[in-house]
């Protein structure tokens, strides 16, 4: 994988972090998969309120913005609001959030573009 | 024939804003004037301020600032991107500026050492398309190497056009890098990027060639055309509001939630809003910007042109009134402080500093009104020495400025406030 993805990676789990600690959610895990093609992401909190889990699909399910890729990135994991979640948003593919056992799973998938042939 | 109308329907308001510039340029002046002025605007060193007005008439620069966006949609469409709102503020920016220092000529190179960055970063090329619509705001260097010089041709357009590959291809990774510097509240991030460049470009032509800039800038503007801008501006400010209304008549319905953002990069309106609230705020900025021209006697020169629509094209990309007026306050205290101890003569640098200041509009939007004053008040106390250290070859001035104001600035306030996380919920 490379440095960039990897990068941007660890800066999507330091938002997401961020994110669930500025709204109240300090015990939680983030685990991730990395594949050559797809990086998936699982973060595991205890019951998210409706507020906030809807923020989160909301924010979390933008369309991919492939221009941010470049640009705003460098942002990302540096949150002032409680309510930004936007650039994360632009940069990851598809988000979803499972309930189990009084748990929430936030499930977020991305692909990665620095494989594409011109 | 049905696509066409499709694709025309789609992009109503800028197709019709570009016929706007190009028909003014052939009813206000004769086509041999236009092509006389337009060779002059491609020879043109191009270091700020070069006002093309002044260097080449009204035509000839409306058919410069047509030509250039005109080329730019062209290649939005060849990549097959959306508009959105960093690309519409790109392209008002682009036609801003053609206004005062961008042609055809000088911005090519830029492009295509963008383009063998993505190559080698094996990236489309489209996915750098924020910072190539903003990187042509350091081609004057294209420009003075090849014009400016006096070097024979065989060596001075070699070394522009490569110095501009240079610059192209530098750009997208330290641009990325700037933007952590002032934490997203410059909105013209890249024009802080290129001031840096181009604070080292000064540096060598004047270390190792021995060159002055001081010669080459310029504050010789031309505000003949200040009643044929000011009805163009309020014309293309009405398209904006009159599509928005067009496409929604409940739009204004939108407006509320649009004002709450803060405005820090990357806020896309037209992403985060709909297309058409994004444009009624566009139309909004634009006719701030003429109020503000109107109430402070501005004359409007190609500069100031440039800095109004680089204001309405940012109307779709993180400036709203509520985060703008309060920093253009700030720097219109200070104009008018000027205005009154030099007897009206306050400099077109000062004068379009009420329009730019906007790049740290964000800091309103976040740290409120009264903040916002004093960072739009510091923003202008800062751009002269900016423009000393940049030398003038990055067009954005005042995004350079503005990334020192935010860097300095937003510390400080971020430090002052005991709620820090808990403020307004935002977009």
């Amino acid at each position: 994988m490379s440095t960039p993805e990897v990068k941007l990676i660890t800066k999507i789990i330091r938002e997401l972090s961020m994110f669930l600690m500025l709204h109240g959610y300090e015990q939680f895990s983030i685990e991730t998969d990395k594949e050559k093609t797809l990086t998936t992401f699982r973060v595991k909190v205890k019951t998210l309120d409706e507020k906030t889990k809807n923020t989160m699909l909301e924010k979390l399910n933008r369309a991919r913005e492939i221009e941010i890729e470049t640009y705003g990135w460098q942002l990302v994991g540096d949150l002032d609001q409680k309510s930004e979640l936007e650039i994360v948003g632009s940069l990851v593919d598809d988000a979803k959030i499972e309930e189990e056992n009084g748990h929430h799973s936030i499930i977020i998938t991305r692909k990665n573009p620095y494989l594409k042939k011109h | 024939m049905h696509k066409i109308f499709a694709y025309l329907k789609k992009r109503i308001a800028i197709i019709t804003a570009l016929f706007v510039m190009f028909a003014m340029a052939f009813v206000l002046d004769s086509p041999q004037n236009i092509y006389e002025g337009y060779l002059e605007i491609l020879q043109s060193p191009g270091v700020l301020i070069s006002d093309y007005l002044y260097i080449a008439g009204l035509g000839a620069t409306l058919f410069n600032v047509a030509s250039i966006m005109l080329i730019n949609i062209v290649m939005l469409e060849v990549l097959r991107l959306k508009m959105t709102g960093p690309i519409f503020a790109g392209l008002l920016t682009i036609a801003g500026f053609s206004f005062f220092g961008k042609n055809i000529f000088n911005t090519i190179p830029i492009y295509i050492g963008i383009y063998l960055y993505a190559r080698m970063q094996n990236l489309e090329f489209k996915s750098f398309i924020i910072v190539v619509l903003f990187s042509t705001g350091i081609s004057p260097i294209v420009s003075f190497l090849i014009f400016g010089t006096g070097w024979s041709y065989a060596a001075s357009i070699p070394a522009g056009i490569l110095v501009g590959m240079l610059t192209g291809f530098i750009l997208p990774a330290f641009s990325a890098h700037t933007i952590r510097f002032h934490k997203g509240y410059n909105l013209y991030n890249i024009g802080f990027a290129m001031g840096v460049l181009s604070m080292l470009y000064t540096a060598i032509l004047g270390m190792v060639f021995g060159f002055e800039l001081e010669p080459f800038r310029s504050d010789e503007t031309s505000e003949a055309f200040h009643n044929e801008l000011l009805f163009l501006t309020l014309v293309l400010s009405a398209i904006f509001i009159a599509w928005g209304f067009i496409a929604n008549t409940q739009v204004l319905k939108k407006y509320p939630k649009l004002l709450k953002s803060t405005g820090r990069l990357v806020s896309d309106f037209v992403r985060d809003h709909g297309m058409d609230i994004a444009m009624i705020n566009v139309g909004v900025m634009g006719i701030i910007s003429a109020l503000f021209v109107v109430a402070l006697n501005i004359d409007i020169s190609g500069a100031v042109m440039g800095g109004i629509l680089t204001v309405m094209g940012f109307g779709a990309f993180g400036k709203h009134p509520k985060n703008a007026v309060p920093v253009m306050l700030g720097a219109a205290f200070w104009y008018g402080i000027l205005y009154m101890t030099n007897d009206g003569d306050v400099g077109v640098g000062i004068a379009i500093a009420v329009l730019f200041v906007t790049a740290v509009a964000p800091i309103a939007g976040r740290f409120g009104v009264f903040l916002g004053i004093f960072a739009g008040f510091i923003h202008v106390m800062l751009l002269p020495l900016t423009l000393q250290f940049q030398g003038g070859f990055d067009l954005y001035n005042n995004g350079f400025a503005a990334g020192f104001v935010a860097a300095i600035l937003v510390p400080i306030f971020e430090a002052l406030r005991k709620n820090n996380g808990e403020e307004a919920e935002g977009v």
